[in-house]
């Protein structure tokens, strides 16, 4: 074509439409994966994935992309028509994700801007042999199918019936010199004619995949040979007059000269089958069959797959009377539409929200309206008002940017799926509460760590079979990931039922790297201690490096990378039953209730959840410690004392107990009492971040705009009790 | 409170996509010194307003300011060039200035003007003659304006490095040269 198309914005619906069809394909098929074969529905879907990948990318000019869908599709095609027994289902799952992988690598590629050249070749022939399995009757359990990979279409070998009413055509068409992707044309030409056609060759014939075939056909020309009962008239027509065809010759000859193929060397090395128009179908039927299996003698070549190295994984893991509730119920009515937003305005929308909270703020708390004898009773409605509306706004923009943890968990299952496969363990995978949402931000922080720690379960957690069998466990490991949102944080956490942190030997791989005071006591340092230990850099009791981790990279990178969302990282776990690794992760855009108080020159909030009480506090309620460290004793309790002032070095603050407030903060089951200068009220806030120029002060988490603009600053109580 | 608003609109003049900047330089005193710096990094000139102080930072990070609406950090440049502070009047201004993705408020004690500094007139700082410290170019160039130079100072690096005593050092002895010429 002349025109070149300038297809930016169709490659970002490309990419994108893409990218989510995978998504949902990943998932199904990780569904299923537990399943004796796919369901109806799910190879209908599969089916039609594929069809529109191979589709898209077919006009996005992806021939590698084209054609492995283009196997895949084939494959479930075959799967839906003919409804085969024994498929070996694992394996096929094996097959899809690694075309949905190979696909998915494509697309980073064409997102980054490099150009999509994977090789697809080793993919398509695993494609076609696992194909022929399944045709030819299914797996042979753990073995290799004795099969060659196959290079031409089957049609080949098996000869069409010819009718005495088929007439044979010579057909060369000729494109223009200028005609871009000639090959596409070509093959919008062949597709014109397979209608019609009983037999159809063409040459050169890798006009899909192989990009040389354009210079080739520009150069020699476009030769079809044409079984059909048609006449030259209707295969004019079907070709068509198009603006890229300068010529079109069409020739008619006879059966012999159809079956002496092309004139020069297109030929494959495999020599062509004579077609036999006399034999039987049956006959013609066995004698292929008979050569097929005399070509698998001849050179049985290697397969294109690695043998699987535990054959555990093949059919013979079907478990009887396996009744599992397969595609989670998926309600076909539920799927909801969207619509796609550049993050950018979501991102300037929640600006704008955080104004209106604080512009709100201002209004209802104008110092105009202080002056005393106004009646404010209408005003106040109004203003009530006001503010229910704009809370819901709050709620509704805040949830827009919220995106659920379900695609991060369903990143995790793959990575169960391919490491346990791998390691030979087997693992069951439970996901908790995956709905849970998130802000955008968090998710895209939190993938890497996560992925390390189910990474970490799955590899050190959970035993091999024996080990577990013999301490009477069940063969399959658990790893369970859950999620929830609770006092402003989200928790995520991932369990395992495996051996658990052995403390004796992190201690005794710490006292060895020197991390450990050497005049401390094992003893002396609780269970959490330990268990933080390995979170430190360079830190691992694996004897060998793997694949997967040994390094002792990780965990500290971790842990940093949580910390850099605010988060932290808890580890608790019990020698024998396994591991538990939690994430606690503020939600930092947060517009939250919070308690305004003042020491000295300086503003400060807290969320209002975690203060469990104001109290006037008398001096005798004191202990001082010599240590300098305070303590105060109410109702009966023995809380720690902070002094704001003084632990932040602030200027001007009130010294005397008795002239500031007492706070009881409790968070989880700790308990600090912090004594501020006053209090000022409670407001609803909104969370704004520290500017990361400014490096991490210990206790505070925040910062926000209060009603008459001036800037408070917004503590943590977690940090206050460090 | 009138030369800060005539800079302003000076510094507005010059829109940021306007490849005639390359050479304009917002010079500011500090010190005995006036130092430069490339106008594209610089978002806007504001009087000195209500910093909110927030506690166990480095001394020459004052604190927070409230930028119509939007939270910016405030460094105050005497400090950060570990020099005397000096009381804030009302010629104090603060240059905010955008680094890469960070904003960030420069307290300085004056504003001069808005120069243009040709490549030409713009030569390699001296020699410090601690071969590591050298590294440390927040000082770029000298850039000559007339009988006066100007320090032209790398945003990038007067934010982020840690140790900026060498500017002390740039300062004595571009003093000399001064004294000399």
């Amino acid at each position: 074509m002349a025109e070149e198309f300038n297809t930016d914005g169709m490659l970002d619906m490309y990419l994108f439409e893409n990218e989510q069809l995978l998504e949902q394909l990943q998932e199904r098929v990780l569904d299923q994966k537990d399943a004796d074969c796919f369901d109806e529905e799910s190879i209908n879907e599969i089916f039609r994935t594929m069809h529109t990948i191979k589709g898209s990318s077919g006009i996005m000019m992806f021939d590698n992309i084209t054609a492995v869908s283009h196997k895949l599709e084939d494959i479930f095609y075959y799967l839906r028509e003919s409804q085969p027994d024994n498929v070996p289902h694992l394996e096929l799952v094996e097959h899809v994700l690694e075309v949905e992988d190979f696909i998915s690598g494509e697309l980073e590629k064409i997102r980054n801007g490099s150009p999509a050249d994977g090789d697809s070749s080793g993919i398509i022939a695993g494609l076609d042999k696992f194909l022929e399995m399944i045709k030819n009757g299914g797996a042979q359990g753990g073995e290799e199918p004795p099969e060659n990979v196959h290079v031409e279409p089957k049609q080949f070998y098996i000869a069409p019936v010819a009718t005495s009413a088929s007439r044979f055509y010579k057909i060369y068409i000729n494109f223009y010199p200028e005609t871009e992707m000639a090959n596409v044309h070509a093959y919008k030409t062949v597709y014109a004619l397979k209608e019609m056609a009983e037999d159809l060759l063409y040459s050169p014939e890798d006009i899909i995949a192989d990009e040389t075939s354009a210079q080739k056909i520009l150069e020699d020309g476009f030769r079809i040979l044409l079984q059909a009962q048609c006449t030259e008239e209707e295969i004019r027509n079907a070709i068509g007059i198009g603006y890229d065809i300068e010529k079109v010759d069409v020739y008619e000859c006879k059966a012999e000269e159809f079956l002496q193929g092309f004139d020069f060397g297109e030929h494959d090395d495999e020599p062509k089958e004579v077609i036999d128009l006399e034999s039987s179908v049956e006959e013609i039927e066995s004698k292929a069959e008979a050569k097929e299996v005399e070509k698998a003698k001849e050179a049985p070549k290697e397969p294109a797959k690695p043998k699987m190295a535990p054959g555990d994984f093949v059919i013979k893991s079907k478990e009887p009377g396996k009744a599992k509730k397969l595609a989670k119920d998926r309600n076909k009515g539920e799927k909801a539409s969207f619509i796609s937003v550049n993050v950018k305005k979501m991102d300037q929308l929640m600006d704008l929200i955080g104004e209106l909270v604080i512009s709100e703020s201002v209004v209802l708390q104008n110092p105009d309206l202080k002056v005393p004898g106004l009646n404010l009773d209408r005003f106040n409605k109004a203003a009530a008002q006001l503010a229910k509306i704009s809370t819901d706004l709050q709620d509704v923009i805040m949830s827009m940017r919220m995106v659920s943890l379900s695609n991060t968990f369903q990143k995790m299952n793959r990575i169960v799926f391919d490491v346990s496969r791998k390691l030979g363990k087997e693992i069951e995978f439970e996901m908790v509460g995956e709905q849970t949402e998130v802000d955008k931000n968090i998710i895209e922080k939190i993938s890497d760590p996560l992925m390390h720690i189910v990474r970490n379960s799955v590899d050190h957690g959970i035993e091999d079979k024996q080990t577990r069998m013999e301490s009477g466990k069940s063969e399959k490991g658990k790893v369970i990931l859950s999620a929830k949102t609770e006092a402003g944080k989200v928790w995520i956490s991932v369990t395992d039922d495996g051996s658990g942190l052995d403390r004796a030997k992190i201690l005794a791989k710490a006292r060895k790297q020197g991390l450990l005071d050497p005049n401390k006591p094992d003893e002396a340092y609780s269970d959490k201690e330990v268990y933080q230990l390995i979170t430190l850099p360079g830190f691992s009791t694996n004897e060998e490096v793997t694949e997967y981790s040994g390094r002792g990279v990780g965990m500290d990178v971790v842990v940093q990378n949580i910390q850099a969302i605010g988060g932290t990282l808890d580890i608790e776990s019990t020698p024998g039953f396994g591991s538990t690794m939690s994430l606690k992760i503020p939600l930092t855009l947060a517009i939250i209730d919070g308690i305004v108080m003042e020491t000295g020159k300086s503003s400060f909030v807290l969320e209002t959840g975690v203060i469990k009480e104001f109290v006037r506090v008398r001096e005798e309620m004191m202990i001082y410690e010599p240590n300098g460290d305070e303590y105060i004793m109410i109702r009966g309790e023995c809380y720690p004392v902070l002094r704001l002032g003084r632990w932040y070095g602030l200027e001007e603050y009130q010294e005397s107990v008795e002239d500031g407030v007492m706070l009881i903060l409790e968070v989880e089951d700790q308990h600090v009492c912090l004594l501020v200068d006053r209090l000022i009220g409670e407001q609803e806030i909104v969370v704004k971040p520290i500017p990361s120029y400014i490096k991490k002060v210990k206790g505070l988490s925040g910062c926000t705009q209060l009603g008459d603009g001036s800037i408070a600053l917004i503590l943590d109580a977690t940090g206050l009790m460090e | 409170m009138d030369e800060a608003n005539e800079l302003k609109r000076m510094s507005m003049q010059y829109d940021s996509d306007d490849t005639n900047e390359k050479g304009k330089y917002m010079t500011f005193k500090s010190g005995n010194e006036y130092f430069g710096l490339a106008i594209q990094y610089v978002n806007e000139i504001i009087q000195m307003q209500e910093i909110t102080a927030i506690p166990e930072t480095e001394d020459y990070i004052k604190g927070l300011i409230n930028l119509r609406g939007k939270v910016v950090p405030v460094i105050d440049v005497r400090l950060r060039f570990k020099q005397e502070p000096l009381a804030y009047n009302d010629r104090t201004c603060i240059i905010v200035i955008n680094v890469k993705t960070a904003t960030v408020g420069l307290i300085v004690e004056k504003i001069a003007e808005v120069v243009e500094i040709k490549e030409d007139n713009i030569l390699p700082p001296p020699k410090i003659g601690h071969a590591d410290k050298a590294q440390n170019k927040y000082v770029y160039g000298i850039g000559k304006v007339g009988n006066a130079v100007k320090l032209l100072l790398d945003p990038d690096k007067l934010l982020n490095d840690e140790d900026l005593s060498v500017v002390e050092q740039a300062n004595d002895m571009s003093v000399d040269e001064e004294g000399e010429v």
